[in-house]
């Protein structure tokens, strides 16, 4: 079982793959690129004329040869604070790592957890707990 | 008249919930409980003052009453009936009232239901709680978000109608209202644990108290939140249904932390453990849906700025920070109490599960609260303006939600305390052969990516685990099998894993493509044949709509369209979706013909699976239905797992039913027994 998975995941996750080229490759760049005039979405998304005028000139940029790199720095420079994906450096940077910083802590908490839990010996019944029972009991 | 009257009973339910507050408070410091008794009528009075109010807010908006600003600046003559009664929710005070509405709804059955123990002081500082909330959101409407103000000045004889988008499908009169049940719902639960902290009866009595509660809010919640994905489908024209939206994200935030809980009260009930982590989910939950009112309604959005523009932003704002900030105190201060005994003996067991599981759904949540929050966190701090979109939330929440689909196929497997790996071996045999399976069929039909072909081996892989569990159910008790919270439970998951299945297909698969047509042609786009047969231009009550007939494969017409309000000056499309269960075609006009034989613009969005979203909701609701009828053995508060052998015998033996002791899944052994610290 273990192999057959292996095999299907392996061909699944590489095949058809490699580099987008022409369309795929400019609509790809527009995901990343918010709408102007509609709220959460990005031009790939949107038929808005304005959104319609962006993909055009990713596409012609493509076409061009521009790698993706370029075309995000030419849409960068018009259109400003137009990405959808935060940056990675600076104060926002700390969006990406905040969650990761978290989920390591979470992990160490929880490798902590169950060490503690391990060694804590189960308390012994006190007589104030069986007189709470009992005491349940009778109601 | 209808303001008046409005007036009237908003007040009313305002002053009737602080007295219900002030009496039971009373009844309580005086150790009077016919004072507390008679603090339970409020809840009648603020039922009825509700009623009156919302009934006063139809009455204007359907008798086109436009001295009411509210109905003035919000409807229409023209508006057709169906979206006359939604307008009430189409627009901030009206939501408010709706909301209060609700709020009143559930203290009433609250006041209903615990109408024998109202003397329990539990039970009074519950109402104690749920009143106060309840005249914050009345109090809200006497002052900064009035529904029922009049206009200045002459009565207009018509107006704009509600937004657009707003009265373009009948889901805008069920969404909002399915929403609100689930999150006003989580109140009822907010207030029991408040009171359990109040009282220092932190056992676990209120959380069975408020089970089947929590249940019935989250299910509402999910309803919600999927019609509302439903209607920003079949009525925004992008093809999508979800955008990470602020909107939605504020809606999506309690929904992950209830779930949390509902997961994690099991360990508690079970064990005695996790309370202060349980309590503090509730808050998170009942603190997140304030939260996410301030950030949708304040104007927050805008700019950071902008909130303190309407009143109601920073009333909403104080409400939430004084929810945190008692709360926390209040678990703070029983923090002694709240220390449970047990431990959990091993990761590899049903609890240490559950604890993986809140670890995932509480990051979850802080990934998608901070992806909301951060953009208004950046421009406070330097002004700088960022916007966080699909390619953030998609990247940061996948690997989490794979993880999920993980343990949702493991957790059900997993017996209470420890697990033995030939014991996990037999039991995840065949559902990691559905996971294998589902992952080659996807590979097979040409699925590609390994982000989604996971999500599909994973959605196998757990669709096996919860339909074993359902089989097994099913193979021993008969169609009680199917109902009981563990056994509701595993349809909730099947749900959730058509939905994640068929969310990971459409968003990793679905494309779009655009057409010019000009009446006649056709065209081969995205493996469909699309044939333009000509447009006709159509005039409704409150629109007028050029409709486009177009053929998908030389089958039936098709009618994308696009309308003009006279309250908007941009056209609003309105697209037309051919339903398949393998895939949605979904056409939306984005241009019409300047003459008859001039060419339309035409989008073509082919996206699989989208259909299954849906039926994965529905089934999801379904199973939460089920969870809360009562499996067989017992009602949850009687004490079926401890008595006493005989009379002159003190020990307490535990005695557990034959069934128990042959079914290592079934549900808690018996509250008592854990929680004899109560």
């Amino acid at each position: 079982m273990a192999v057959v998975l292996l095999l299907a995941l392996s061909y699944g996750a590489t095949a058809g793959g490699g580099a987008l080229r022409g369309e795929a490759r400019a609509d790809a760049i527009a995901r990343d690129i918010r709408c102007p005039v509609c709220a959460g979405l990005s031009i790939a998304e949107s038929d808005a004329p304005a959104a319609q005028a962006m993909r055009l000139e990713i596409r012609s940029r493509v076409d061009e040869g521009q790698s993706d790199e370029e075309v995000r720095a030419y849409i960068a420079a018009k259109y400003p604070d137009s990405s959808l994906r935060p940056p990675t450096s600076g104060v926002a940077g700390l969006v990406w790592a905040l969650p990761v910083a978290a989920a390591v802590l979470a992990a160490a908490g929880m490798v902590v957890a169950f060490r503690r839990w391990k060694q804590s010996p189960s308390r012994p019944l006190t007589v104030e707990d069986q007189h709470l029972v009992d005491e349940a009991l009778r109601r | 008249m209808n303001g008046a009257v409005g007036q009237a009973a908003v007040l009313l339910g305002l002053l009737a919930a602080v007295f219900g507050a002030v009496t039971s408070i009373a009844g309580l410091i005086k150790g009077k409980p016919a004072l507390r008794r008679a603090g339970h009528r409020y809840a009648w009075v603020v039922l009825g003052a509700a009623l009156v109010g919302g009934a006063a807010m139809e009455r204007g908006l359907l008798t086109n009453d436009f001295s009411l600003e509210f109905v003035a600046e919000n409807s229409a003559r023209s508006t057709p009936l169906l979206y006359k009664v939604a307008t009430m929710w189409s627009a901030l005070e009206g939501s408010i009232l709706l909301w209060g509405i609700v709020l009143a709804g559930y203290l009433a059955l609250m006041a209903w239901r615990f109408r024998d123990r109202a003397a329990d002081p539990l039970v009074a500082w519950a109402m104690v709680t749920a009143f106060a909330v309840t005249a914050f959101f009345f109090g809200l409407m006497v002052g900064p978000a009035n529904p029922f103000r009049t206009v200045a000045g002459a009565v207009p004889l018509d107006g704009p109608g509600p937004n657009p988008l707003l009265q373009n499908h009948p889901l805008m009169a069920i969404h909002p209202p399915m929403l609100y049940l689930g999150y006003v719902g989580f109140t009822v639960p907010f207030a029991f644990a408040t009171a359990a902290l109040v009282t220092g009866s932190i056992g676990e009595g209120w959380l069975i108290e408020t089970r089947r509660w929590t249940l019935c809010a989250w299910g509402f919640l999910s309803l919600g939140i999927a019609l509302g994905a439903w209607w920003s489908y079949e009525v925004l024209g992008w093809g999508g249904f979800w955008a990470w939206d602020p909107v939605e994200n504020a809606s999506f935030l309690p929904w992950l932390t209830g779930t949390a809980f509902v997961h994690s009260v099991m360990v508690q009930e079970r064990r005695g453990m996790l309370r202060v982590w349980n309590l503090s989910l509730l808050v998170s939950t009942f603190s997140l849906t304030i939260l996410g009112t301030f950030i949708t309604r304040s104007g927050v959005l805008e700019s950071v700025h902008a909130f303190t523009e309407s009143p109601i932003g920073p009333a909403l704002l104080v409400f939430f920070g004084v929810v945190v900030v008692l709360s926390v105190g209040l678990i703070g201060w029983r923090g002694d109490q709240l220390r449970s005994p047990g431990a959990i003996d091993s990761p590899f067991s049903r609890e240490g599960a559950f604890l993986a599981n809140n670890v995932l759904f509480a990051a979850f949540a802080f990934v998608v609260l901070l992806g909301t929050v951060f953009p208004l966190v950046i421009e406070a701090v330097n002004d700088d303006r960022i916007s966080i979109g699909r390619p953030y939330f998609d990247r940061m929440t996948m690997p989490i939600g794979i993880a999920l689909l993980f343990l949702m196929a493991v957790a059900p497997m997993l017996p209470w305390r420890k697990a033995s790996g030939e014991l996990l071996r037999d039991r995840l045999l065949w559902p990691a052969w559905a996971g294998t399976i589902a992952t080659v069929v996807a590979v097979v039909v040409g699925a590609r990516g390994l982000a989604p072909l996971l999500a599909f081996g994973m959605g196998g892989f757990g669709a096996g685990a919860a339909v074993r569990q359902l089989a097994l159910g099913v193979r021993r008790q008969g169609w009680r099998g199917l109902v009981g919270r563990t056994n509701g439970g595993m349809i909730v998951h099947l749900g959730v894993i058509l939905v994640a299945v068929a969310f990971a297909a459409a968003q990793s698969y679905g494309e779009r493509a655009e057409v010019r047509l000009r009446p006649g042609e056709s065209a081969n786009v995205l493996g469909h044949r699309v044939t333009y047969e000509g447009s006709r231009t159509v005039d409704y009550p409150n629109r007028r709509s050029v409709e486009a007939s177009v053929r998908i494969d030389d089958g039936k017409a098709y009618a994308p369209a696009l309308s003009t309000f006279p309250n908007a000056t941009q056209a609003i499309g309105t697209p037309s979706v051919r339903t398949g269960l393998t895939e949605d075609v979904y056409l939306t006009l984005i241009q019409t013909a300047d003459g008859p034989e001039g060419p339309i613009l035409l989008g073509v969005n082919v996206q699989p699976l989208v259909v299954w979203l849906w039926i994965g909701s529905g089934l999801m609701a379904l199973g939460t239905a089920m969870a809360a009828v009562p499996s067989r053995r017992r009602r949850p508060t009687d004490r079926v797992s401890a008595h006493r052998v005989s009379d002159d015998d003190d020990r307490v033996a535990l005695v557990v039913p034959a069934e128990l002791a042959t079914d290592p899944d079934a549900e808690s052994v018996g509250a008592v027994a854990a929680s004899g610290r109560s």
